[in-house]
Parts: C-alpha cells; sequence; structure tokens
C-alpha cells in the first residue's frame, strides 16, 4: 500500500457465514460484498438476525468466516481458513458496554497503548487526560464506571478505543441502551469527535434515524440470510446537529429506508413467528 | 463563589454530620432498646411467667455466676484457641480452593477430571468427616483444623468455579483487542472480574467455619469455645454455657465484619453498591 494513501480502507467481498447448531445449517450471511472508502462513516441497519453483529464480529477478529474475504487496506483481515484474531488496528464498542469496571477511567483509557507497549504508563495517561479532557470528560479520570452514567459510558468507551489509534472502529448498536434524550447527546458527541478526527466507521444499528443522522452511507441489509439489499447515500453535509433531523432531505431518506427496511422486518418477524410455532 | 455558595460549603460538612449523628443515635438507641427489653424480660422471667426464659436461672444470676468463667484463661485461651483454628483452616481452604476454582474455570480437561470428584465429595457434611479425620490426622488440633477447612472449602470452590466461568465474554474480546497477553488476560481481566463471587464465597464459607470449629471442638476437641460449652452440659453450669453461646454469636459477627473490609479492600470498585 502506498503510505500517502489514508489507512483504513475496508473491503468485504461475498462474505458468508453458515453456523451449524445440531446440522441446522444457519446461513447468517450470504455474499455480502461493500467497499468503506478511508474515513467514511457507514452505517449498516438491518433486521434483528440479519447479521449485522456476525459481519462486525468477523471484521473485529471474533468470528470466522466460512466463504469470502475481508480486506483491510488491501492486507487479508478474514477468509475461511485463517484463524480469527483482534487487533488494535480494529476496535469495538459494545452493545452492553465493555469498560472494565474493576479499573478507574484513566486506567481503561490508557491501557491500550500500554499493552500494546505503544507508550509507558506516563505517556499514555497523559495521553488520556488530553483526550478525556478535550472531549469535555474532564475530573472522572479516577472514577470507577459503574459511578458513571450509561451516557458517559459509552463516551468514555470510544475514547478508550480511539487512544489506540484504531483504522476502523467498529461500533455495535452501542447507544441501544440508552434513553432517548442521553441518546441524542451522546450522538452529538460522536459526529463532533468524528469531524475532528476522521476515521473508518463500521456503525451497526436498527434505528433509522440514527443511521441517516449518523451515516455517510446507510447500508440496509434483508433478513436471514444476510444479504444487502441496496446501499443510499446520505449526502447530507457535515457538520451536523439535531437540526438536520427535520430538513427534508433527511426525512425524504428516512421514508426511503423505512420503506425498504420494512417488508425485511415483516419477514423476519413472521419467520420469528414460524420457528417459535 | 457567591454569598450563599459560601454559605452552603461552610454548612455542609455540619449537615451531613449531623445527619450521621442523628441516624447512628437512633441507630443505637433502638439497639440499646431492643437488647433492654430482652434483658429485662429474662430477669423477670419467672414473676411474669414467660414460658421457656423462665427455666432459665435470672439474668443477674447468670452474670454473677459468671465472673469466674470470664476472668479465667480457660475462657480467653477458648476465644484464641478457636480464632487460631478458624484462621488456619478458612485461610488454607482460599489458599487451595481459589486456585483450584480458578484452573477448573479455566481448564476445560482439569473441570471434567476434577467435577466428579467434587460432586460426589461436597454433599458429604464437614461434620460426618470428623471420625475419619480423628483417624488420620496426628493430632486432635490437625483434625479440628481440617473439618474447618472443609466446611469453608466446598463454598469458595463453586463461588469461583462459577465467577471466573461466566466472566462477560465481551471483556475478554475488549481485552484482546486492546492487545491482551494471556498473562494480562488472566491478572488483569479473569482475576478481578472473578473478586466479587470470591468475597461472597468467602462470607458464605466463614459463617460455615464457625459452625464448623463449635461442632469440631465439641466431639474431638479438648479446647476452645465449641468445648467450653459442650463442657458446660457435663458439668451442668448453664452461665458457662450462655457465655460461651454469647461469645460464639460474637466472634461469628467480627468475623464477617471483617470479611466485608476485606471485600472492600479487595474490591474497591463495588463500594458504591
Amino acid at each position: 500500500m502506498n503510505g500517502a494513501v489514508a489507512a483504513g480502507a475496508l473491503s468485504i467481498r461475498h462474505a458468508g457465514k453458515v453456523y451449524d447448531p445440531e446440522g441446522l445449517n444457519v446461513v447468517a450471511l450470504d455474499g455480502v460484498s461493500f467497499d468503506i472508502r478511508s474515513a467514511e462513516f457507514c452505517v449498516v441497519v438491518g433486521p434483528s438476525g440479519c447479521g449485522k453483529t456476525t459481519l462486525l464480529n468477523s471484521i473485529a477478529g471474533f468470528d470466522q468466516l466460512t466463504f469470502g474475504e475481508i480486506y483491510l487496506d488491501g492486507a487479508v483481515l478474514a477468509r475461511p481458513n485463517k484463524p480469527p484474531l483482534p487487533g488494535a488496528d480494529r476496535i469495538v464498542v459494545f452493545q452492553q458496554g465493555a469498560l472494565f469496571p474493576w479499573k478507574t477511567v484513566l486506567w481503561n483509557v490508557s491501557c491500550g497503548p500500554i499493552q500494546q507497549g505503544k507508550a509507558n504508563r506516563a505517556a499514555a495517561e497523559r495521553q488520556a487526560r488530553n483526550l478525556l479532557s478535550r472531549v469535555g470528560l474532564k475530573g472522572i479520570e479516577n472514577q470507577y464506571p459503574g459511578s458513571l452514567s450509561g451516557g458517559t459510558k459509552r463516551r468514555v468507551e470510544i475514547v478508550r478505543a480511539l487512544m489506540n489509534e484504531p483504522k476502523i472502529l467498529l461500533l455495535d448498536e452501542p447507544f441501544r441502551a440508552l434513553d432517548a434524550l442521553t441518546k441524542s447527546v451522546v450522538q452529538e458527541f460522536l459526529l463532533e469527535l468524528y469531524d475532528e478526527i476522521p476515521k473508518t466507521i463500521f456503525f451497526i444499528t436498527h434505528d433509522i434515524e440514527e443511521a441517516i443522522f449518523l451515516g455517510d452511507r446507510v447500508v440496509v441489509m434483508t433478513t436471514r440470510p444476510g444479504r444487502v439489499l441496496r446501499t443510499i447515500d446520505v449526502g447530507i453535509d457535515r457538520p451536523r446537529d439535531y437540526r438536520v433531523l427535520t430538513s427534508e432531505r433527511f426525512l425524504k431518506l428516512e421514508r426511503e429506508v423505512r420503506e425498504s427496511i420494512h417488508d425485511e422486518a415483516r419477514k423476519a418477524f413472521e419467520a420469528g413467528e414460524r420457528e417459535l410455532a | 463563589m457567591t454569598a450563599v455558595e459560601a454559605n452552603i460549603s461552610r454548612s455542609m460538612p455540619t449537615r451531613v454530620w449531623r445527619r450521621i449523628a442523628r441516624y447512628l443515635t437512633l441507630e443505637l438507641f433502638l439497639g440499646i432498646v431492643s437488647i433492654g427489653t430482652i434483658a429485662v424480660l429474662w430477669e423477670f422471667a419467672n414473676p411474669l411467667g414467660i414460658p421457656v426464659l423462665s427455666n432459665l436461672p435470672p439474668l443477674s444470676e447468670i452474670v454473677r455466676t459468671s465472673q469466674q468463667l470470664l476472668t479465667s484463661d480457660l475462657y480467653w485461651d477458648g476465644w484464641l484457641l478457636s480464632i487460631r483454628r478458624i484462621t488456619s483452616g478458612f485461610l488454607l481452604a482460599q489458599l487451595i480452593g481459589v486456585p483450584i476454582g480458578l484452573l477448573m474455570a479455566l481448564h476445560r480437561a482439569s473441570f471434567e477430571a476434577a467435577f466428579p470428584i467434587v460432586e460426589i465429595l461436597r454433599p458429604i457434611p464437614p461434620v460426618a468427616w470428623i471420625p475419619i479425620s480423628i483417624l488420620f490426622w496426628p493430632t486432635r488440633e490437625l483434625s479440628v483444623i481440617f473439618i474447618v477447612f472443609l466446611g469453608a472449602f466446598w463454598i469458595v470452590l463453586l463461588n469461583t468455579i462459577g465467577g471466573a466461568s461466566n466472566v462477560d465474554p465481551n471483556y475478554r474480546r475488549a481485552a484482546l483487542s486492546l492487545g491482551s497477553t494471556p498473562r494480562d488476560m488472566f491478572w488483569r481481566i479473569i482475576l478481578p472480574a472473578t473478586i466479587p463471587s470470591i468475597v461472597t464465597g468467602m462470607a458464605v464459607g466463614m459463617g460455615i467455619a464457625w459452625e464448623m470449629v463449635v461442632a469440631a471442638e465439641m466431639v474431638a476437641g479438648r479446647t476452645g469455645l465449641g468445648y467450653l460449652l459442650w463442657q458446660s452440659l457435663e458439668i451442668n453450669a448453664i452461665a458457662q454455657c450462655i457465655i460461651c453461646m454469647i461469645s460464639i454469636g460474637i466472634a461469628g459477627f467480627l468475623s464477617s465484619e471483617i470479611i466485608r473490609l476485606f471485600g472492600s479492600f479487595v474490591a474497591p470498585w463495588q463500594r458504591m453498591h
């Protein structure tokens, strides 16, 4: 790769995943292909069980593909016979949150560079303090995550991810458990951060409004077996704030996404009913 | 700082202290009232005709006749020896139970090999081990410590296995992404995530350890609070019997407090819960 090319270009090629619990051969992903440009904010939406998280886990190195390949900056990240390997170039922010509750905020945020041997403790902590105060989280360094609100925990976890200077940030429905008001605050936090430190972002959600508000591009997936139904270019200028939510372009896109996802959601629901019956 | 803010910041500690003081006063007051009521009922149980309690000698008589016991070396040695047995047996249970529990939780083959043995031995009540431990161990002291050990061992073992095998997989994944080596994974993720379960096991284990030390001293001991308690029956000394019972109650209570303190020291992040 040419060093001058900004890093973090992801390429997903015919990715497929078959789970085989008791010989049932559940196809979670079926030939998914799309590219994410360097520093692009890509949001994947789809009904429950469409394989979004499977795809994210394959990128993160938690799970192995059954078919296809995933490339990061031209290098193979995942393919069927390659044992999955997580790395600091792809950090995940989890749905339920995974800040270590037994360590302080400062330790949590600074542990990545220390463990990877990229910085000593003093340097990493200085960097962590800087980053925390830059994003308005000064003063909580010595608290335990358990004493923070849900929204603050999410922000700290995003800061912890950024400390590793990942090529791509993987967010798995990170704001799902938050109440509506907190959610909008944390969404704006992420947008500001993205404008300031552009990163390739792979963001999973099934909140359509969130998808369009945050993303450059929305990839709509079908219900199981997961395929790409369509991709939609958002094309709303940045920086964005909550006023975007009522703009004409936003509402038009929202209707478009909702229409294409609705049939899939119904199919997923009916399939679920069948499984239960 | 405005005048109002200054006023608040000055009165804040005072207010907090006053609340704590009021709370403590109330707590203390109620505690004294409830203990006092029982003492009065006990003292006058006979004239009042209260069943059961009236079979006991009045409290004042117990206090009078217990003077001799409370100033004897026998009694205080009893405390010391029981505490020593508890400490040895309990610590041994942690030192052996926690590592075995961690190994069983993290190493599949160890678990499969050890689990059937654990499941067969665990339901045997520790008191049922008293005869064989008297036969097996060279001294009575070791037999008693062994019984205490067994009382605390199973619960700490099970809690350690449970805690270490239920660590949220996302903590492991996050740690792997952040560059943890297997060594970091154990010391910085698995172990701290297991500590709260271990402390819970210790709290329950300590309770069982006191039950066991009393039972073992009754059967196999020649000293200790449990032995004194049993002896009081043989010499028909009801004051000694009651004093020993209350002493064991106090010792158990103090032990639980120590475990609680230890817990808040090794798991400070759980303090606010």
